[in-house]
């Protein structure tokens, strides 16, 4: 009994060691890395598709590199902001980080962290040799010249980091159910067909007591489409606001026009933008705002929803869980024969972004800062690219990646009108109370004009917050420029002169002053018409 | 003799050498306000101006910057302005932006002086032309006694001819263009002065494309088609990517048609 007992031991003891050994050999990673240098990247996309386009980039950038080991970090997006702040400040921030302008508050991150890419930019890529890129400068091989960045650094005209992707917002269809319901899988062409489809998808829902809706809804879907339908609608008020002669209005201008009374929500162009919100937020299930946008995708990959209108990073997830096929198509845009908004449509406007994103940032305290840029060049070469699009389905940023058939439709569209934000707030404290008070438009007991009592009623409080918010990181911005000017000037009394340094001492000095036109205006506008100092 | 061992056993002074300096500016540049520091120190203490001045510029940079940090930085700052070199001009230019912007509560009164006084001492200097740019902001929007918008406009133009060094007055055009039609003037004055600005040229990116975009549509508006069609078509011939082609080239058939409705003498 006590042999048998002491074989059983040694049993499951060899028996171990044995599991021990194979681990040890075939999966675990050695404790040691055989590479001298590693280095991190860290992003928030984490859908399915980025983290396997990134895995194949590294596993070709490992081969040719012997040295380097690329390690991919994942943060979630709810946190990503705090994890940036708290690990660039403590000094265990990775080495390339994903970062964004439109990220709250992080104005100051860019110039104090990262490292300016202005002057690799300007030179050719590497790992673009032998492509049509191979003697394009860096900057230029990016499908928009990285322009959109540019336009948002918080330090004019520096380029600081580099983009992987590029995307817009789409309506994702169930084919299948489109034929079931319509005898046909053609999509709508116009507003006015697919309205008439909404009612088809009502009716269809009612004959056979399937739950079924034309649009799956969460809160983040219901926020794109709004952006679709209030952008559209306003073109013509952001073009009659525009005094300076920009073509344009951003934000921080729009702000500014509030408090002087140029424009509220009490507009008609604004109150039938949200009259169209309305409907077509009623095409969405009860309850919507309470949702995720997890909660929408599900809802859309169970065949509950006819359609998803969503941006084309959650194309990859679609198809990947839906049981169905799934067809991305634009989502027709009003005319100026649409009931409810057409004497304030100007004409189309723009359809999807026209900018590159998926921003990477170079680390300025990365301890291998060359490895990084180095693996950063490949993560955007025309290699690099064609790589993280095959296995991301995510398109890529960079110039001639060859892009499939069916994935082109993902693409900004250039031939319409583009002149301003949505309205929909126009800075942290308005965009709130906007969200905040949406409920009294789309719930079944709201109107245009509850929604539009409710946000006036306080509104001048929220944008004289915005403004002060705004003024504030402006202010920031422009106090960094200072010890850079006055750097550049020293360097230049100190050193053999430097025409490129010259240059980028006037092109410092020059943007500061802009935006000091800007705040300067910003803050007129605050002090002599009755608002607190900013 | 022990005099001549003591005189032997002093170390040498150790100077931060120029080569240091330039180090910490580098850093600087790239505001690595501790490493520049650091470079700063490697030396021992700064004893030369331009050690000073970098030394002054870190502190201006350093995290957490603090209003007693920076009053410090202002006497630092104070004590080089009284020279007549580069490296005064510097000082008290950056004296005068501590008191515009960095100060946690500004005193524009006082910038405007300093940006004055040093305008009046040394008009050529890099940083006196900057100061008399910036004289021009606060005249425009912030300080008190520059009257009604008309006197703001008047008051910052005045600046004008002594600002001479064309990238500085190109920018100022800019300032004073802007600064008309924020206070309401006549938009012709206003496209004299952007127009002006875009002769002396050197804009890239963005800067350059919104001169561009406010010259085209300003002058539209004015009906100034040939002026107007010549900018937009510019700024398309310049542009890949820019959201704005589409009102842009709308814009254009506007004003095709305006002028084929005037006829050929427009």
């Amino acid at each position: 009994m006590r042999r048998g007992k002491f074989r059983l031991m040694l049993a499951v003891f060899a028996a171990g060691y044995l599991v021990a050994l194979w681990w040890v050999f075939t999966r675990s990673a050695p404790l040691v890395s055989a590479r001298p240098v590693t280095i991190r990247f860290a992003h928030w996309q984490i859908e399915k598709g980025p983290p396997d386009g990134i895995r194949a980039v590294i596993r070709r950038y490992e081969e040719l590199n012997p040295r380097v080991k690329v390690e991919q970090v994942e943060v979630p997006g709810p946190v990503y902001r705090q994890w940036v702040r708290t690990n660039l400040t403590g000094g265990t921030a990775t080495d390339l980080m994903e970062f964004a302008y439109w990220l709250q508050g992080m104005n100051d991150v860019p110039v104090r962290y990262f490292e300016p890419l202005t002057a690799a930019m300007s030179e050719t890529n590497p790992y673009n040799r032998g492509t049509p890129m191979e003697k394009v400068p860096w900057r230029q091989t990016f499908a928009d010249g990285l322009y959109e960045m540019i336009s948002q650094s918080p330090e004019i005209g520096q380029v600081y980091g580099a983009t992987l992707s590029q995307g817009s917002s789409r309506l994702f269809c169930n084919r299948e159910l489109l034929k079931k319901i319509t005898g046909s899988a053609a999509p709508p062409v116009t507003l006015a067909d697919f309205r008439t489809l909404c009612a088809q998808v009502d009716d269809y829902a009612r004959r056979t007591g399937v739950v079924l809706r034309p649009l799956a809804g969460s809160y983040s879907n219901a926020q794109w489409l709004a952006d679709f339908v209030m952008f559209g609608t306003l073109t013509g008020m952001s073009l009659e606001l525009d005094r300076e002669g920009y073509l344009a209005r951003w934000p921080w201008q729009a702000q500014s026009d509030y408090l002087l009374g140029r424009w509220n929500y009490r507009r008609p162009e604004v109150k039938a933008g949200f009259a169209m919100l309305r409907e077509f937020t009623q095409q969405m299930r009860p309850g919507f705002s309470q949702l995720s946008r997890d909660d929408a995708l599900q809802e859309f990959v169970r065949g509950a929803a006819l359609f998803i209108y969503s941006g084309t990073y959650d194309a990859t997830s679609l198809k990947r869980l839906a049981p169905f096929p799934v067809q991305a198509m634009r989502l027709p845009q009003p005319t100026k024969d649409d009931p409810v908004v057409g004497p304030y449509v100007v004409g189309p406007y723009k359809d999807g972004y026209l900018g590159t994103s998926f921003e990477l940032y170079l680390n300025k305290h990365s301890p291998h800062k060359a490895e990084a840029l180095d693996f950063l060049r490949f993560l955007t070469s025309v290699e690099g690219g064609q790589l993280f699009m095959d296995h991301s389905g995510w398109l890529s940023s960079v110039r001639g990646v060859k892009v499939p058939p069916e994935m082109e439709i993902y693409r900004g569209s250039m031939d319409g009108h583009s002149a301003g934000p949505q309205y929909m707030g126009v800075g942290p404290y308005s965009t709130m109370a906007f969200w905040q008070h949406l409920n009294l438009l789309v719930g079944p007991q709201g109107s245009v004009d509850k929604f539009v009592e409710a946000l006036e009623n306080g509104m001048r409080k929220q944008v004289t917050e915005d403004a002060r918010v705004q003024i504030r990181t402006d202010l920031e911005a422009i106090r960094a420029v200072d010890t850079e000017i006055a750097a550049m000037n020293a360097l230049n009394r100190l050193q053999a002169p430097d025409p490129a340094r010259a240059l980028r001492q006037h092109a410092l000095a020059s943007n500061q002053t802009v935006a000091e036109i800007n705040e300067g205006q910003a803050a007129w506008v605050l002090q002599r018409h009755g608002y607190r100092q900013p | 003799m022990s005099l001549l061992l003591g005189v032997v056993c002093v170390p040498p002074a150790v100077r931060a050498t120029d080569a240091d300096v330039a180090v910490a500016w580098e850093h600087l540049g790239r505001h690595l306000a501790n490493d520049a520091l650091g470079a700063l120190q490697k030396s021992g203490a700064p004893d030369s101006r331009e050690a000073a001045l970098a030394e002054a510029v870190v502190r201006i940079d350093l995290q957490p910057v603090t209003d007693a940090g920076l009053r410090k930085v202002e006497a630092q700052l104070s004590e080089l302005a009284r020279g007549r070199d580069e490296i005064a001009a510097a000082a008290a230019y950056l004296t005068g932006r501590l008191y515009q912007v960095h100060f946690f509560t500004p005193d524009p009164v006082r910038a405007a002086q300093i940006y004055a006084q040093l305008a009046d001492k040394s008009p050529a200097s890099f940083w006196a032309q900057l100061g008399l740019v910036k004289l021009m902001l606060l005249r425009l929007y912030v300080l008190p006694e520059a009257g009604d918008p008309a006197a703001r406009v008047a008051a910052a133009g005045a600046l004008l001819p002594r600002v001479t060094q064309p990238e500085l007055q190109r920018d100022a055009l800019i300032v004073l263009g802007r600064g008309r039609l924020f206070h309401g003037q006549p938009v012709a004055g206003v496209l004299a002065d952007l127009l002006a600005a875009d002769r002396i040229g050197g804009l890239t990116g963005l800067r350059r494309v919104e001169l561009q975009l406010q010259i085209a549509e300003l002058s539209r508006r004015e009906k100034l088609w040939e002026q107007a069609r010549v900018y937009f078509e510019r700024y398309l011939a310049e542009n890949e990517v820019d959201g704005r082609m589409a009102t842009v080239k709308a814009k254009l058939a506007e004003i095709a048609a305006a002028q084929r409705a005037e006829g050929p003498s427009s």
